[in-house]
């Protein structure tokens, strides 16, 4: 079963050779190791540490971030490194986006030589695993009022707070954790070892089983005063981080649906029914004519908002329209799927529902999607409607 | 010291092959890639560098399209790539003749390929070649190690697996290997992406033009399978048997 | 037109394969000269009909296989404008590195023949039909049972060539046998079982069977899941393996779209399964509907008595 990933529109012609030969490195890896244990992986809800190794080996951690042992590679490579992980699963595309974009990147972007010179090289390798503390149980979608605190003690700085729906969190050894320091947002390095900080693992997911859930707790946690990230304060800290998570999501998205859709035409061809094949049955032709259109598309928005990443010319809103479009058709192609699939399609045998599931928690992380709409809604009107004066 | 690497760019095994005008539609194929036994030839080069047996020279013979072979070799660790440029259909003697001359040029004694191409699936040329070159020819081998001077093949021969010594020059046709394809690495891909590939020209082998003395009349595609036969009982099993042989002919 | 057939050899006898090559070159016309490395089989060989001559060539360097030592050997007492062999690894090998030596083309592995001069053979795994032409001095190697043997009943002269070759090749060690179980993923020929087979230790017939194919042996998911017995390795199908062999056995599966999936694409398909109704034959070449414990006892002594022939 030969995977061919739809291009209908030969996004393919438009790559350059080094972004088809690093794309190609991750299919191939995804296909010898992810897809042969990922049902394994999901049911007994690990993430393997192997797949942690073989990602550091491969040099895709960090993908966009030029020195201190990181890839430089361009950010549409970047989105087809997503792409490949999440065509195999969301949770293993979500453990890279994280430890890229959440963990490295605010190192890179807002920290000190001497921590860059600590962390990124081996964040870079994934010998160190990092994670990124933002949301709390009671702030989500609002992270502005987090209550997570910390407070200057002269020699160091006391944590106390939780941070909930962390990916990686009980495997990381460094946290970057944002923080209100005299009220104002702080970005901090945890460290696994530092005292009063704990990362129970959360259990009973039906979504990205095979990754790593975590809540950060921190009661008069302890870190070294050299741990905040000096160049940055405020929200615009977390924001940068996400947008390029987000970006690398717009792509993942397109590979699940890729996936989704494979899974759906091969079926539709095998199953018989009356007589006949089902894909020669226009309700079926329907569907899979309208996932085509929506990968077609989704492949567009995502390649051109990675060319802007590249040359600079983007904005926010621009990557909010390709996560929530990407995201919220790839769901819905999922599903879609499943129903070609009959009643197969509730195996685990074949990818759709556990990519629907996935899809669940893609669709409200970085961003939910009526967050993103309000965003949008925003820049085109430029009322914010996401909160009620008082 | 050295080991010269030839590999051959095929449609990918997974790719459709599609007949147009009695001929291969080589337009329609969506992805090429490195023949995969020349792959585990290419592996037990790098692992030999590694060794310390000297630089890896990839070499292919082909149109422009079979550079992204060099490059994919350049990525996992080949030192030099390179490109016989010729557009042609090509026998046995002449593609032997412009890898001899290039593999001259390396002065390398230690020849490696896969033991026969994903789309000929002939196995014509490591022979041939070594023939042409004077050097011998372990074929069908699944890892080859070299120490104090003599190489060490395990090859699968007439009694069963064994491990053969040879000394002197040597061409190794490559089966599938023991050891796993290692993946190329970001860094692999950047470094090969810089690498610069000599283009060759059969003249500059100092090869002229000839004919190939072997000429494609026709592909077609096998005729449409026969519709199943259904038997009754163990007692048809003879008849079935008969068919594998006379009618299938896969046993 | 002359040509010169290189005999092959099997165990110390002579292969079959070798009268289907004179059977070959008497369609095409012309004096016949088998030649026969280490004199392997000479005398059977003088006894195909139609051989005008056997030339026996004889050494020590014939003890070990060096391909290019015996090459060295052969290529001056190979004389004919038309060199054929077998397609056998061996056969290749010797057909190819002699044309080298000779710098006459070579086309491997031919399943059909016309006079002056075409030959057909598959490419791209068998995915296309080939048909090339070429003429003398040529080499081909032909595809065994592709080509009516000669009959018994002749009687050529038999000279013996005594060599002495400098072999660079030497065997060092014997390895594991080669009957060691295949993986599915690599085998030409697979046998698989699924649920049907009752019992894990079932699986022993399928195994004898394998061992008389060199087939490796699989297993559907029902069996897998069923039976810890089965490890997951052997899984053909959806989340199994897909396989492409020449030939896929199965035995006591039903055919259900999972499985199928990663088998479809054998070239043949040979279903046992005792319900006439089962899936598995509706994508069979071959279907034969009966218990296995019926069928296969049968299929293990034909499949022995065609291939010791």
């Amino acid at each position: 079963m030969a995977y061919e990933a739809l291009d209908f529109y030969d996004i393919d012609s438009l790559l350059t050779e080094e972004e088809r030969m690093v794309r190609d490195m991750v299919r191939d890896w995804v296909e010898d190791r992810v897809l042969p244990n990922i049902e394994d992986a999901c049911r007994d809800g690990v993430f393997p540490d192997e797949w942690r190794v073989e990602i550091g080996e491969m040099g895709i951690l960090g993908a966009p971030l030029k020195g201190y042992g990181c890839p430089g590679l361009s950010y549409i490579a970047y989105g087809l490194i997503c792409q490949e992980l999440e065509r195999g699963d969301s949770g293993v595309r979500s453990f890279a986006s994280v430890q890229g974009s959440l963990a490295m990147y605010p190192i890179w972007d807002f920290g000190s030589e001497e921590q860059k010179e600590k962390y990124l090289p081996g964040m870079a390798k994934g010998e160190l695993v990092g994670c990124f503390g933002l949301t709390e149980p009671d702030y989500g979608s609002n992270p502005g009022d987090m209550i997570t605190r910390a407070e200057d003690k002269g020699d160091h700085f006391l944590l106390n707070g939780a941070k909930m729906w962390i990916t990686n969190g009980t495997i990381a050894d460094l946290a970057v954790v944002w923080a209100k320091l005299e009220g104002e947002i702080r970005g901090f390095i945890v460290e696994k070892g530092d005292e009063g900080f704990s990362a129970p693992e959360m259990k009973g997911k039906h979504s990205l089983k095979a990754s790593v859930t975590s809540e950060l707790v921190f009661q008069d946690c302890k870190i070294p005063k050299d741990r905040i990230l000096p160049s940055v304060k405020g929200l615009r800290g977390p924001f940068s981080c996400l947008n390029n998570a987000r970006y690398g999501i717009s792509w993942g998205a397109v590979g699940a649906a890729q996936s989704c859709f494979n899974s759906a035409r091969e079926y539709a061809l095998s199953r018989i029914q009356f007589g006949h094949p089902i894909a020669s049955f226009q309700l079926v032709q329907n569907k899979l004519s309208w996932m085509l259109r929506e990968i077609t598309k989704g492949q567009l928005l995502a390649f051109h908002i990675g060319k802007k990443k590249d040359d600079g010319s983007w904005i926010p809103e621009q990557i909010s329209l390709a996560k929530m479009n990407n995201v919220d058709m790839a769901l819905e192609i999922a599903r879609m799927s499943r129903d070609i699939h009959g009643a197969n399609g509730i195996l685990d045998e074949y990818p759709v529902m556990r990519h629907m599931a996935n899809l669940e928690s893609v669709k409200t992380y970085e961003g939910t999607h009526d967050i993103h709409n309000l965003i949008l809604g925003r820049h085109i009107t430029g009322i914010q409607s996401f909160t009620r004066e008082p | 010291m050295g080991v010269a690497v030839l590999l051959k760019q095929v449609p990918d095994t997974t790719a459709k092959i599609s007949i147009s005008g009695g001929r291969v539609d080589e337009g329609s194929i969506t992805k090429w890639s490195i023949s995969p036994y020349d792959e585990y030839a290419l592996e037990n080069a790098i692992q030999l560098k590694e060794a310390g047996f000297g630089d890896v020279v990839a070499i292919t013979c082909g149109p422009a399209r079979a550079a992204k072979c060099l490059t994919e070799a350049a990525a996992v660790g080949a030192d030099r790539l390179i490109h016989i440029l010729t557009d042609s259909y090509l026998d046995s003697i002449q593609v032997q003749s412009l890898l001899s001359a290039a593999v001259k040029e390396t002065g390398f004694e230690v020849v490696m390929c896969g033991k026969q191409a994903a789309d000929t699936n002939s196995g014509s040329t490591g022979p041939g070649l070594a023939s042409t070159l004077g050097f011998s020819c372990v074929g069908g081998v699944t890892g080859v190690s070299i120490d104090g001077g003599l190489a060490y093949a395990t090859r699968l021969g007439p009694s069963g697996l064994e491990k053969v010594e040879v000394g002197g020059p040597c061409v190794f046709t490559f089966d599938k290997g023991d050891s796993e394809l290692r993946r190329p690495n970001v860094r692999g891909i950047m470094m090969a992406k810089k690498k610069p590939i000599d283009s060759l020209l059969p003249n500059d082998l100092g090869i002229g033009d000839s004919n190939s003395m072997v000429v494609i009349k026709d592909h077609s595609s096998p005729p449409e399978k026969q519709p199943g036969q259904k038997f009754v009982g163990s007692e048809s099993v003879p008849e079935v048997v008969e068919k594998l042989r006379g009618e299938a002919n896969v046993i | 037109m002359s040509t010169t057939v290189i005999s092959e050899s099997n165990n110390g006898t002579l292969h079959p394969v070798t009268a289907q090559l004179v059977g070959a070159a008497s369609s095409l016309g012309g004096p016949i000269t088998v030649i026969c490395p280490g004199g392997v089989g000479a005398s059977d060989a003088a006894k195909i009909s139609g051989v005008a001559n056997v030339i026996s060539v004889v050494g020590d360097c014939f003890e070990t296989y060096d391909c290019s030592a015996w090459s060295k050997t052969l290529s001056p007492l190979v004389e004919g404008e038309l060199i054929l062999s077998s397609s056998s690894a061996i056969g290749r090998e010797l057909i190819s590195s002699i044309s080298a030596t000779k710098g006459i083309p070579v086309v491997q592995d031919v399943t059909s023949l016309k006079n002056s001069f075409s030959a057909t053979r598959t490419i791209y795994s068998g995915k296309v039909i080939e048909e090339v032409s070429i003429s003398p001095p040529c080499a081909i190697s032909l595809r065994v049972n592709s080509f009516e043997s000669a009959a018994d009943g002749g009687s050529a002269e038999v000279s013996t060539v005594n060599v002495s070759q400098e072999v660079a090749v030497a065997v060092k060690q014997a390895l594991a046998r080669a009957s060691e179980r295949l993986d599915v993923s690599e085998a030409d020929i697979i046998i698989s079982g699924g649920r049907g087979m009752g019992e894990p230790a079932n699986f022993s017939h399928l195994n004898e069977v394998a061992d008389v194919l060199g087939a490796a042996v699989g297993a559907s998911r029902a069996a897998v899941d069923t039976w810890g017995e089965i490890p997951h390795s052997m899984q053909v199908g959806q989340t199994g393996k897909t396989v492409t062999p020449n030939l896929y056995i199965a035995v006591g599966i039903s055919g259900a779209i999972q499985h199928l999936a990663g088998m479809r694409s054998s070239k043949f398909i040979l279903a046992i399964n005792k319900d006439p109704e089962a899936p598995i034959f509706g994508v069979a070449d071959y279907g034969i509907v009966s218990t296995w414990e019926d069928a296969l006892p049968v299929l293990k002594e034909q499949l022995i008595e065609l291939l010791s022939n």
